[in-house]
């Protein structure tokens, strides 16, 4: 009996952690329903592959005054100008550091995939 | 001028990772800016300029030289492993006025369109939808550049339309170093373009059914398909619908292609004498592993475009932790028993939802298909009077000699007029497996064994066949080109080995051609093949 509850009990823990593990960061993604993305052959194994992507993964300083951020799209890599997706990931670490810094220090991740050019 | 950079490899590998497969160098054209050369036809030419001196340099060299675009294709006909050159940059597209257009034309001049081989399915539907037109058919998603869909034969489920390659109508090949060696090839008897434009674009013309035949679904070996000349149509709408439906009536569907006298009806898809309509698109979902009495099937009616219709992309999608995936694949190989379970729990996330509808023009139905990791899918066209019997056949073997982590779908296409198109039956029923690559186990076979099979299954139950070219298969299986394709495919040599010297020939070759045993493999092969120039001469001013 007593084996049979530490088992279950591993168990629950188990299926827990991998629930934690996976809800504790996540990645909403706007993608533009027209324009083709920028190609790229990388070897990514994810829904960046073949797509030239740009990620943006810093600390930005900031005080209790400020409210937006604005932060420019790189020149090389998005020759067109146009964005076709842009990915902002949530993470539990940067939901953390947030709260200890009372907001001066902000975890930006953003990936973003810009519109191959027209010839 | 267009400017090549060249990247020193020692691997390469499809999208959906197939491979990997060795490679020397990947190089890849970017071609000049608008800026400096405004004309598209002038950069058009330059960039035939660039890809010649690379065609040098590879011979120079003794090597190999392939041209790939998005990669899409699962077996290894895009490979090369001497130079691999990246297409996707070469996306001009040339415009087409009605004096560029042939006197002998039967096409209305505002219906062609010209395309450089890097274009993907989705820009050409952009650039095409700006005119108010729209492609006739595509596969079921749009990442793929014009070039390799038309190369590998790449398909939809419109029964009445064919394949990719079935409304391109000219074809501009660059097939040596040599000015002399740019030709653009078109059919006698349907002619698209004027002498006057194709002397534009620095091209050799040569007006011929049969050349052009072998030439449309060259398998990437007629030479570096430079640009391709298609025929569009109005923009249209497509009405989808997913239904669940009785397995009999969908297997019978397949089977007749009656659709009038079906039991399919779909309130409002009904003629004036109240039969049910001959659909655009007929799609048959199974899952191998379920012995249910229904079938998911997914309909679509053609519509006249009007620009009042909701907008189609409302959903939002979710996907499944790549891990999980994983996870269940590793699983799946040390306890395959375990595989139906998987599919079946996974079934929202392969399936379309059943009772959906959408309304959408063919570019917004047929959208993107982002990559979702390593993927297999072997392909199989039969006769859609033989639908029935080929799927029992590889159901049966699906589920006795496997389970394989992967579910079934029919597919329904006309046949092409393609020396080496897969869709060679009057309908060509694609029956085809798709789903996540595993690896080999004790108790798991392997792709390669579970093609295999297939093939042998199929040939014991006498039911001719074919296969999807970009697709997963025992591609070594012996004598199978000869067996799906017979006197074609010495035809298909033939014109290649007449329109290309022995040296591009060797150049244009790859493994997977010497693999089904489509490329010379010796000299004497290629000297005791009569070199006829009456066979790929114009036969049209």
């Amino acid at each position: 009996m007593t084996t049979l509850v530490i088992t279950c009990f591993r168990n629950v823990l188990l299926f827990g952690s991998i629930l934690l593990f996976f809800g504790s960061c996540y990645s909403v993604r706007l993608v533009s329903t027209n324009g083709a993305p920028m190609p790229d052959q990388n070897n990514r194994d994810d829904w960046y592959r073949d797509k030239r992507v740009l990620v943006l993964d810093t600390v930005i300083k900031a005080n209790v005054a400020i409210d937006k951020i604005t932060i420019p799209v790189k020149r090389l890599g998005c020759e067109s100008g146009q964005l076709f997706s842009v990915e902002y990931k949530d993470t539990f670490g940067g939901n953390l550091l947030y709260l200890f810094t009372l907001g001066s220090k902000r975890k930006v991740k953003i990936k973003y995939v810009c519109m191959k050019p027209e010839n | 001028m267009a400017n090549t950079t060249s990247h020193p490899k020692t691997h390469w590998d499809t999208l959906h990772k197939n491979g990997p497969f060795t490679l020397k160098l990947l190089q890849i054209t970017q071609l000049e800016g608008k800026a400096n050369i405004p004309s598209a036809i002038d950069r058009y030419n330059d960039a035939a300029i660039e890809i010649q001196r690379l065609i040098k340099e590879a011979s120079d060299n003794k090597e190999g030289f392939r041209a790939y675009g998005a990669r899409w294709s699962m077996s290894s006909i895009a490979h090369q492993k001497d130079r691999m050159h990246y297409n996707s940059y070469m996306n001009l597209d040339l415009p087409i006025f009605s004096e560029d257009v042939h006197l002998a034309s039967s096409y209305e001049h505002n219906n062609l369109f010209f395309f450089q081989c890097g274009n993907t399915i989705k820009e050409i539907s952009q650039a095409l939808g700006a005119h108010g037109k729209s492609l006739k058919t595509s596969g079921a998603s749009n990442g793929q550049t014009i070039a390799g869909c038309i190369s590998t034969g790449v398909h939809g489920s419109a029964l009445d339309i064919g394949s990719v390659q079935d409304y391109v109508v000219g074809i501009n090949l660059i097939i040596g170093p040599n000015p002399e060696d740019i030709v653009y090839i078109e059919r006698h008897t349907k002619p698209a373009l004027a002498n006057s434009f194709i002397q534009k674009i620095n091209s050799k013309v040569i007006r011929n059914d049969k050349l052009f035949n072998a030439a449309l679904v060259s398998l990437g070996s007629f030479g570096f398909i430079h640009g391709v000349v298609i025929e569009a149509e109005d923009r249209f709408l497509l009405k989808r619908y997913v239904k669940k439906i009785d397995k009999n009536t969908a297997l019978k569907l397949a089977k007749t292609m009656d659709f009038a006298d079906s039991d399919l009806r779909i309130e409002g898809e009904v003629d004036a004498n109240g039969r049910p309509k001959r659909p655009y698109h007929y799609k048959v979902f199974i899952n191998p592993y379920t012995n249910e009495d229904q079938y998911v099937v997914e309909v679509m009616y053609k519509k006249p475009y009007i620009s009042t219709y909701p907008d189609p992309f409302n959903t939002i999608e979710k996907s499944v932790y790549r891990d999980l995936i994983y996870l269940l694949i590793k699983i799946s190989e040390k306890f395959p028993k375990r595989i139906p379970f998987f599919i079946k729990q996974l079934q929202k996330q392969i399936l379309p939802e059943v009772n959906e509808e959408s309304l959408g023009t063919l570019y917004e139905t047929f959208w993107d298909a982002p990559y979702q990791g390593p993927a297999f899918a072997c392909s199989f066209g039969v006769d859609s009077k033989n639908a029935e019997k080929a799927l029992k056949v590889l159901i049966d073997l699906t589920k006795n000699e496997g389970p394989i982590p992967g579910i079934y779908a029919m597919r329904f296409v006309k046949k092409s007029e393609a020396t080496l198109a897969f869709t060679k039956f009057p309908v060509t029923c694609m029956i085809e497996i798709d789903g996540v690559l595993w690896k080999k186990s004790r108790n798991l076979m392997s792709l390669e064994e579970f093609s295999r099979r297939m093939i042998q299954v199929l040939k014991q139950n006498n039911i001719p066949f074919t296969l999807h070219w970009g697709k997963n298969s025992d591609w070594s299986f012996p004598g199978l080109v000869e067996h799906m394709y017979g006197d074609k495919a010495k035809e298909w040599k033939k014109y290649r080995n007449n329109l290309l010297s022995k040296q591009m020939a060797t150049l244009f070759s790859n493994g997977f051609l010497e693999t089904v045993g489509l490329s010379n493999n010796s000299d004497t092969e290629i000297e005791n093949e009569t070199i006829d120039e009456d066979l790929i001469a114009s036969l049209l001013d």
